[in-house]
């Protein structure tokens, strides 16, 4: 649905059109400093573990794009079964689970304990659903992914997932896109409104720097998430600052509790692959 | 209610009581000699007696109530010669004035206002006119004239900047604005997302903007009003004129529909800027669509003396589209039929019907499945409007509206094989109503008051389920309710007050305090307005915006009022303002209430204004120095924060100067300080990219914007049969690079490292219109 309202695009085709002299230049901004606060990205899957918890803090916007680490933290995780698991630090803020098995149906918790603060998230790890099967198309300027349109190398493709949507239940979908082994960034979610029990396509978008040409061996994750993760998203696509009629900047909403930046996810997955035409 | 209707008699009663000596009525017109357009405005006075001035209203009627005795009546406005008629008033009288047009304004003093010194004298305050032979001088982008971008090089209102036709009044929010066109209510007054302004002005007659205490028979909106009237066409030729430009054309046929009893007017517009698509290399950028059109229309005939018909309406329409793939359009459309019902001398009526609908839709086939959403809101609505001239020291207005407002808040339709569900959002209906009255009394020939009172009502109306939520968002509880059925009712009484304390010919002061409300709230999760923005009512959720405003003036007038000088300081304070959360969803959601905030806000500021109205050399000056806040449950920790369209500073500069009979040339400057905006404080990691970390809501602000336009009108040889001009114009003539948008970025150089880009929209736009008019 997003992508319905997202004018973005078509403004700034008419912005360039009508206004022959728009450009763009690096300003500098005098933007203020923070206190640094705790970023928490968490995981619990149907898949083996270890399940990895990574803490680590915000940093001034003028400083380079090294993250300090959260050490020593108490980091724990427990189901609605009755397991429960401390984590171990494996490396300086990357906190790693041992025996823990991610189990459909369950809800997790995580407790993080941190610089005396106490940080919280639930997390409910929903069916798995298959992928039917993966096509590529080229890219097309508008309306699709990235990436495509311009006249410069070869047409780009995206890739399009078919699914079909379990009936009945509400369903949230997250996408994670590899090519040639290397995972990207781009964040592609969705969900089954308007459309519950029906034959999903999904365009996967990518960033515009990322291109998939013929011969690229692209896989396809489909992971089930949870409500609390796909708000997440939903409002991370949303609120990143984007340029033009975007919504008013802020921080993702997200479900950890006391401020902590990031998400506690657990999910399911299913996955294909397919070889570029 | 019965206690207004019973005040309102009383006071009837009470100043007839006063008229006991014999006197008499004089009434009528004032009209346009050469087109027969009733003037709005005009000033109508007694030459031998002080203080009997009177303005023809808004369909240029007048009437004086005088004892019997000979005198000199004269008419007077802008820009026209003065007319005068010497009567033996025995009875009740009736005198239409022709007003005749200065043809040649140069190196002579002509009257550039309802009256000379209407600075001083007249009652209002806050109170903008724009003079439509004024604007066709002020330079442009895209030498399209424009009533709103005009208006904003007033002190008080300013653009919402690039891009936006919207304008902020005093702190109010673009939303706040009542824009109505010929008493019709105009929701979206942008075309091409804002580039252009819904308003052709070759079919606009009259422009007036309440930014202050609003009279008693506007409301429905907290900031101001913006009262646009439609001309009525030429009663005695037949005119053609237009103009061509870059990348729009206009034309304009008006006439005599029966001479000198009634005429007609049809104004069209289109542009052409998708031509230029056609010519880009870019084979996707050669399918996108992209004009506009508006067509303004209308019709009177006078049935007699005493009655006489309008029939006027408005229909715009923008297309953007792109390929198969997407399509959006969206546009306007109103209608207003009138009835002016004369009773007697002293009794005006108008009585009209209204039509609005404002609508958009989108049409998008992705991965071939085609699928339909439309938006729209809707209204009918009546006005039923008394002025009652009571004698040259009372005048009492009062009326009642009522209109019922239908909102589709979207669906979705799709072809039946298609897997998207459809998905129709229940509809909203509601019923607004108000009666107000108003008295104006000149209390002693210096000390003159309008006050007056507005009751409103306004009605959620079934059916349809409606929920109520908690502070989280989570409904709490929902009602059903069947057709027709009044799901939640609200009652809001607002006072009006103005009034004038003249120190002497040259000086006065005036004071005003006014209330109003609003009950339909425009939800926009844009940084400069959509067409898919979207109106809701009022609701067992949403209370209606409260805003009390108090302003002081001082108003002078120098050298036989070639310079009007004015400052006027405000203060408002506004309740139940609606904002919305982080991230809010709000298109397609049947819950959009849970994703709402509510709090307070409040403005103030001080405005000067300084112009010279007379000379080769004229224009004006104008300064605002302001602030905006809001307080809103759950942003920035409930602690005050500066409102979007807060700014400090804001100065226009406007000069316009008659270089020889031939060649009128003008300039424009604008500086306003930046609005406030939500920058990053910092950055983290998470999902494998760097994300801004956000620490408050507006907490920054975009850089100050300036820019200088300059204009040139050059007229062609000009008869009584046929006239043309060239008209060239520069916007932003020293190529300011002014920050549309700032974002912020990585560095493409250095991963490591993240940057802020600054996109500027116009730097020297050039442009050429050729208009004409036989």
């Amino acid at each position: 649905m997003k992508q319905l309202f997202g004018l973005n695009k078509f403004i700034l085709i008419l912005i360039s059109v009508v206004s022959f002299s728009s450009c763009q230049k690096v300003v500098n901004i005098d933007l203020n400093s923070s206190a640094p606060q705790i970023v928490i990205e968490g995981e619990v899957s149907d898949q083996p573990g270890p399940y990895t918890v990574v803490l680590t803090k915000t940093v001034n916007y003028d400083q380079s794009n090294t993250f300090p680490p959260v050490q020593g933290a108490s980091v724990t995780i427990n189901d609605d079964a009755g397991n429960s698991e401390l984590l171990i630090e494996a490396s300086p803020g990357v906190y790693k689970t041992i025996n823990l098995q991610g189990v459909v149906g369950r809800t997790y918790t995580l407790n993080v304990v941190a610089d005396n603060k106490d940080y919280q998230a639930v997390s409910k790890l929903n069916s798995p659903v298959n992928i039917d099967t993966l096509d590529a198309e080229n890219a097309s300027g508008f309306g699709g992914g990235g990436g495509g349109g311009g006249n410069s190398g070869p047409k780009s493709k995206v890739v399009i997932a078919k699914f079909t949507d379990p009936i009945g239940i509400v369903n949230y979908y997250r996408f994670m896109e590899s090519i040639n082994g290397i995972t990207t960034t781009s964040i592609n979610i969705t969900s089954d409104n308007l459309r519950d029990g029906t034959l999903i396509e999904q365009r996967l978008r990518t960033n515009s720097d990322v291109k998939i040409l013929p011969f690229d061996s692209v896989s396809i994750q489909l992971r089930s998430i949870d409500f609390g993760v796909f708000e997440y998203f939903r409002t991370f696509n949303r609120t990143g600052g984007g340029a033009f009629n975007s919504s008013t900047p802020a921080n993702p909403s997200s479900n950890i509790s006391n401020g902590a930046l990031g998400y506690f996810s657990a999910y399911s997955v299913k996955s294909k692959s397919i070889v570029i035409q | 209610m019965k206690k207004i209707t019973v005040f309102i008699i009383c006071l009837c009663c009470s100043l007839m009581g006063t008229a006991q000596t014999a006197k008499f009525t004089i009434s009528g017109y004032v009209k346009d000699a050469k087109t027969g357009e009733e003037i709005i405005g005009a000033n109508v006075s007694i030459k031998e007696l002080a203080a009997t001035g009177v303005n023809t209203n808004a369909y240029g009627f007048y009437s004086i109530t005088i004892p019997a005795g000979k005198y000199t009546v004269q008419a007077q406005y802008i820009g026209y010669s003065i007319h005068l008629d010497t009567i033996d008033l025995k009875q009740n009288t009736k005198i239409d004035f022709l007003l005749t047009e200065k043809i040649n304004q140069l190196n002579e003093i002509v009257v550039t206002s309802e009256r000379k010194d209407e600075n001083v004298t007249s009652i209002q305050m806050g109170v903008n006119k724009l003079d439509i032979q004024q604007i066709k001088n002020i330079p442009v982008l895209f030498g399209e004239k424009d009533i709103l971008k005009t208006l904003s090089l007033l002190p008080g209102v300013k653009s919402a900047g690039e891009g936006s036709s919207g304008f902020y009044v005093r702190g109010g929010s673009a939303d706040q604005n009542l824009i109505l066109l010929d008493e019709a209510t105009v929701y979206n007054a942008s075309h091409l997302l804002g580039f252009f302004s819904v308003f052709n002005s070759d079919a606009i007659k009259d422009v007036t903007l309440f930014k202050g205490s609003q009279p008693a028979e506007y409301g429905g909106r907290l900031s101001s009003v913006l009262d646009i009237k439609m001309k009525d066409g030429n009663d005695k030729h037949y005119i053609v004129s237009g103009g061509v430009g870059i990348i729009s054309s206009r034309l304009n046929l008006e006439g005599p529909i029966v001479k000198n009893k009634g005429s007609f007017i049809i104004s069209a517009r289109r542009t052409y800027a998708d031509l230029f698509l056609k010519l880009s290399r870019d084979s996707a950028t050669r399918q996108a669509r992209l004009y506009f059109y508006d067509v303004n229309a209308k019709a009177n005939y006078k049935l007699n003396d005493k009655n006489r018909l309008y029939l006027s309406g408005y229909f715009g329409k923008d297309v953007l589209g792109f390929g198969s793939t997407f399509g959006i359009n969206w546009g306007n459309a109103t209608g207003t039929l009138r009835l002016n019902h004369l009773f007697n001398e002293k009794l005006f009526s108008n009585t009209s019907l209204l039509f609005t609908n404002y609508d958009y839709k989108i049409n998008a086939n992705f991965g071939g499945n085609p699928l339909d959403i439309i938006s729209r809101i809707q209204d009918y609505g009546i006005n039923e409007d008394f002025q009652y001239f009571v004698n040259t020291k009372n005048k009492i207005k009062f009326g009642l509206t009522s209109t019922f407002h239908k909102i589709i808040p979207g669906a979705i339709t799709s072809s039946s094989n298609s897997p998207i569900s459809k998905l129709h959002l229940d509809n909203k209906y509601a019923w607004e109503s108000a009666i107000y009255a108003s008295h104006e009394i000149k209390v002693t020939e210096l000390f003159n008051i309008e006050y007056g009172v507005r009751l409103s009502s306004f009605s959620l109306i079934g059916p349809g389920s409606f929920h109520t939520y908690d502070t989280e968002g989570n409904i709490l509880d929902t009602s059903t309710y069947s057709s027709g059925q009044f799901v939640k009712t609200y009652y809001n009484l607002q006072p009006r007050l103005s009034a004038n304390y003249i120190l002497n010919e040259r000086n006065s002061i005036k004071v005003s305090y006014g209330r109003n409300t609003q009950n339909l709230h425009l939800i926009s999760n844009s940084t400069s307005g959509n067409p898919t923005d979207l109106w809701i009512p009022s609701s067992n959720n949403v209370k209606p915006e409260i805003c009390d405003q108090v302003s002081l003036g001082y108003f002078k007038n120098i050298k036989d009022n070639m310079y009007e000088f004015s400052t006027e300081v405000y203060y408002k304070t506004m309740q139940n303002q609606v904002d919305y959360k982080d991230g809010a969803q709000l298109n397609l959601n049947a819950n959009i209430e849970s994703q709402l905030l509510y709090g307070i806000g409040r403005a103030y500021g001080i405005e000067v204004y300084f112009k010279k109205k007379y000379g080769r050399l004229n224009g004006w000056i104008g300064y605002t120095l302001a602030r905006t806040e809001k307080q809103i449950n759950g942003i920035n920790n409930t602690n005050w924060y500066p409102a979007k369209q807060d700014r400090t500073h804001d100065v226009s500069i406007v000069i316009i100067y008659d270089l020889s009979k031939k060649w009128t040339v003008s300039a424009t400057w604008v500086y306003y300080t930046g609005n406030a905006v939500t920058f990053p404080s910092g950055k983290y990691m998470v999902a494998g990219q760097v994300v801004n970390y956000y620490t408050e809501r507006n907490g920054y602000r975009m850089p100050a914007y300036h820019r200088l336009d300059l204009g040139a009108t050059w007229q062609g040889k000009k008869t009584d049969k046929y006239e043309t001009s060239w008209n060239f114009s520069v916007y932003n003539a020293y190529g300011r690079e002014n920050a549309y948008s700032i974002t912020f970025k990585q560095d493409p150089n250095d991963p490591t490292k993240t940057q802020a880009v600054q996109t500027t929209l116009f730097r020297w736009v050039p442009s050429l219109t050729f208009n004409f008019k036989f």
